[in-house]
């Protein structure tokens, strides 16, 4: 009894600990000090008004939310039809290109954005949209590749001869079939792949411009000197994203294994 | 309805040879099961004829047309899965009408097609029904219509009751059957059930390891199997390894060690004089015989209305024997003989391999 | 049933037209980039090899490694520390308790790691809560610097990268019977026995994967030590950063980019040999 008393402290006090940190911008978001400083003495919407008063916050908002959504788009067209040519392969050339596309994940992200950097600059992508959204795209689409081979995995390879026995092309059965039940992991790495752009800061430091840049990188400028609780807004701004984000791929993840009951 | 023709047709993975050359043809409306245990070649048989795989060699022909290369779509088959493949997201109605939506038939005429293939197989007014609320002997019908409704020229299953349970599998085969002689089509059914291939084919085709082993109804096949492989795979047996003496107008002499007389018996192709041989004797063609052959009874089984019973005759010679209830001796031995003609001389599969 | 899918020569050009998009990408924006550093590292005018002599020649870089990979091991061995008895209360919890812990787990994975270090900027400050909270229980006599040093920079470290620690551990604990654990508290053992004798080898590959993926990911880590680390806790990634933003000297960029992912590349070798790390990809 003790130990189950025990057991729950700790677990109680371990949750604390990770999740506090997270969201302890979120106070210093509503503060009325002029200063960020934690936990704030007063609250005020002042530095809401001035996160959407200032242009470039809003700009760098926008942005980012333009990357993460072309991002998703290409890695799950891109990831789709890879993970659907990976299927057709024998299961050794299958493991060697897996090991490819695991190549974004394990590389430094710096050593990635210095090069991605050298590269934009000699052809003028630094400070464009393109540049961020190829990168972006890069280093998300190997869990998008993921996470539609495992539904195309899971999904029995008969279905599609009973749709060709009864007539279908192979248009049809990939439009009838094979898209409609690998959706849900086609949506999980949009969702994720959308967060994973959003979220990203290192290489966007590299290939923002000072027109474009996006919200972490304007975060990343402001707090590597002096700072306003305005950070704190974006901040905010941003775990909401993230989290709703999490809370929606979760909720498809409930169908996925829903649609496979 | 068609005919169907497998000429020569082979099929190899790599180096191993999945099918041998073989030829089977099937008569317009026929129901013809291929039997035979794992590996024996079967379901690539059906997966040439979906059109799934291409033969490595030779020819496939429905209605004297070769289709050997014709893509499955283009084929007019229709195909029920071993685990059905009904589509998951799709309900009922949705399944049995994917064929007829292809071949773009106006959606009044599918209603009705759909109706009526899922009254035929007992499910009617079920068109909105989800899959997974079905239990396995209810996919199992659906599949069915979706591979009925499109009027196949050739109808293909692979081990279609294979995941029921066997109560189910026993009525789902009856009901098969009568589906089958009210309106005709012809079948190509894969199975390792001999019972399945029994009770529902009009003429059985035996498989082992890529090979046609024998092909007939099923009382040719139980009555007089090619060789000692069919005649175990299907039904009980008694087979004595021996010699053969001679063959003359059909029938051979066989002796057999332990046995002071030669068994004589109708002889299969291929049994030539001075090669081994078996003599194969149902069970329930061995009775009782005063005077006979003296046997000691060493096992009883009960089965109901018949008992089994092993005996040891002569040295090590031992034979089943069944008998109706009441013809039971209730002795440690009895006399036993039987008929020339319920005897068959076979190749032997085992000792000349 | 293998005899029952089709194959087709086809299928083998079906594949490569729908690979190509994504190898594209991985073509012009992965391989490329680490193609062009390793020219850059070549292309010093004093000599083909001169960025890596003079880059291995310079105390600094020894100095600024040792930082780099001390950093890893520390935040690796208390990541570990913290992760296996997370996940070994994953494992004794009950229903609702479990799926409250494991939600905090993996919650922070899914916001930025720039957002996580800024609120570390909060929390350590020296007037900020931490310091409050040590100075009002007086564990402390007055405000002590936790920021811009190694302190900081560890603590931030191990609070992102604890969940990465806690998920592979925790799935080689649950597959381990509890039964033998009951066993072993049944024959008396007392728990530091039990798990260094049944807790320990069983979850071995899972607190092996969990090392590897902590250590690879302190080695790569930039936001974090560039905002919590003083002139004085320089790793590589920040040294890299340096030689691009700073001085301009794109070779020793380029130079230091190759040592920092051979570093990484050697240390999958050696780890891969007993580690799937396929896994990586799953983690997040």
């Amino acid at each position: 009894m003790a130990r189950a008393i025990g057991l729950k402290l700790f677990a109680a006090l371990a949750a604390a600990i990770i999740v506090l940190p997270v969201i302890a911008v979120i106070p210093v978001a509503f503060s009325a000090h002029s200063y960020a400083r934690l936990p704030p003495e007063a609250w005020s919407l002042r530095w809401w008004a001035a996160f959407f008063a200032d242009p470039t916050w809003f700009a760098a908002l926008i942005v980012s939310l333009e990357v993460a959504v072309l991002s998703a788009v290409a890695c799950i067209v891109l990831g789709t039809s890879a993970a659907l040519g990976m299927n057709r392969l024998p299961p050794v050339a299958r493991k060697l290109l897996a090991g490819v596309f695991l190549g974004p994940i394990i590389a430094p992200a710096i050593v990635l954005a210095v090069g991605l950097y050298s590269l934009a600059r000699s052809v003028g992508l630094v400070g464009s949209l393109l540049g961020l959204v190829i990168a972006h795209t890069m280093l998300a689409m190997p869990y998008a590749v993921l996470n539609i081979g495992v539904s195309l995995a899971a999904l029995d390879p008969r279905l599609a001869l009973a749709a060709a026995g009864l007539g279908a092309d192979r248009w049809r059965i990939f439009r009838t079939i094979t898209l409609p039940l690998i959706l849900p992991g086609i949506a999980g790495g949009a969702v994720f792949a959308f967060v994973t752009s959003f979220d990203e800061v290192v290489l966007a430091i590299f290939l923002s411009g000072p027109q474009v840049k996006t919200l972490p990188v304007r975060i990343w400028e402001e707090i590597r000197v002096e700072y306003t609780p305005v950070v704190a807004v974006a901040a905010t701004i941003m775990i909401v994203l993230a989290i709703t984000g999490a809370a929606l791929g979760r909720l498809l993840g409930r169908v996925r294994q829903e649609a496979r009951a | 309805m068609s005919t169907v023709s497998f000429r020569g047709v082979s099929k190899r993975f790599g180096v191993s040879e999945v099918l041998q050359p073989l030829d089977l043809d099937i008569r317009t409306g026929e129901f013809v099961s291929v039997l035979g245990p794992s590996g024996s070649g079967k379901t690539t048989l059906l997966n040439v004829a979906a059109g799934f795989l291409a033969p490595t060699q030779g020819k496939f022909f429905v209605d004297e047309r070769d289709i050997t290369s014709l893509p499955p779509r283009r084929r007019n088959i229709g195909m029920v899965f071993q685990n059905y493949a009904l589509f998951p997201h799709m309900d009922v109605g949705a399944n049995v009408a994917y064929g007829l939506r292809v071949r773009k038939i106006s959606s009044a005429e599918i209603a009705t097609r759909v109706a009526r293939a899922l009254q035929t197989v007992q499910l009617e007014g079920w068109e909105s029904r989800a899959i997974a609320s079905l239990s396995g002997g209810q996919q199992q019908r659906v599949a069915l219509a979706r591979a009925m409704v499109i009027e196949p020229d050739i109808l293909l299953m692979d081990e279609p009751l294979g995941a029921l349970d066997r109560q189910l599998r026993k009525n789902v085969q009856l009901e098969i059957r009568r589906m089958h002689l009210r309106a005709p089509r012809t079948t190509l059914y894969v199975t390792h059930d001999q019972e399945e291939a029994l009770v529902m084919s009009d003429r059985v085709t035996v498989m082992r390891s890529g090979r046609i082993e024998q092909i007939g109804t099923a009382e040719e096949l139980y009555h007089s199997p090619a060789n000692t492989f069919v005649a175990r795979f299907l039904g009980e047996s008694n087979l004595i390894p021996g010699e053969v003496i001679d063959v003359a107008s059909g029938k051979a002499r066989l002796s057999v060690p332990g046995l002071e007389r030669p068994l004589v018996g109708r002889a299969a192709a291929g049994v030539a004089k001075a090669m081994k041989a078996a003599a194969m004797i149902r069970p329930e063609n061995i009775r009782l015989r005063p005077g006979g052959l003296h046997g000691r009874i060493v096992e009883r089984v009960f089965l109901g209305e018949i008992t089994a019973m092993r005996l040891v005759v002569a040295d090590g010679i031992q034979l089943w024997s069944r008998l109706l209830g009441a013809d039971v001796p209730q002795t440690e031995t009895m006399d036993v003989g039987w008929r020339d003609e319920d005897v068959s001389i076979l190749p032997d599969e085992a000792r000349s391999k | 049933m293998t005899e029952g899918m089709p194959q087709k020569s086809s299928d083998a050009l079906g594949a490569a037209l729908l690979l190509a998009p994504a190898l594209l990408v991985i073509a012009i924006a992965f391989l490329a980039p680490l193609a062009r550093l390793a020219a850059l590292s070549f292309s010093s005018p004093q000599g083909v090899l001169a960025a890596y002599r003079e880059l291995l020649g310079d105390e600094v870089f020894w100095i600024v490694l040792r930082n780099t990979i001390g950093l890893a091991a520390i935040v690796t061995i208390i990541t570990l520390t913290g992760g296996f008895a997370l996940a070994l209360a994953l494992t004794r919890l009950g229903g609702g308790w479990r799926l409250a812990l494991f939600a905090a787990v993996v919650l922070p994975l899914w916001v930025s790691v720039l957002v996580r270090t800024f609120s570390w900027m909060l929390l350590l400050e020296r007037n900020g809560p931490i310091n409050e909270a040590m100075v009002a229980t007086g564990v402390i006599g007055q405000p002590v610097q936790l920021l811009f040093n190694f302190t900081g920079v560890t603590i931030a470290m191990v609070h992102v990268l604890l969940p990465y620690a806690v998920l592979p551990i925790y799935a080689a604990l649950v597959k381990i019977d509890p039964a033998l654990l009951k066993a072993s508290e049944g024959l008396g053992a007392s728990f530091a026995t039990t798990f260094q004798r049944v807790l320990l080898p069983l979850s071995a590959r899972g607190v092996a994967t969990a090392a590897a993926f902590v250590f690879l990911l302190s080695l790569s880590f930039f936001v974090t030590p560039a905002l919590l680390g003083g002139a004085n806790n320089m790793t590589i990634p920040m040294l890299i950063d340096t030689f691009v933003n700073e001085r301009l000297a794109w070779p020793l960029a380029g130079a230091a980019s190759m040592l920092l992912l051979g570093l990484v590349l050697g240390c999958i070798a050696v780890i891969g040999r007993f580690v799937p790390l396929g896994g990586l990809a799953e983690a997040r």
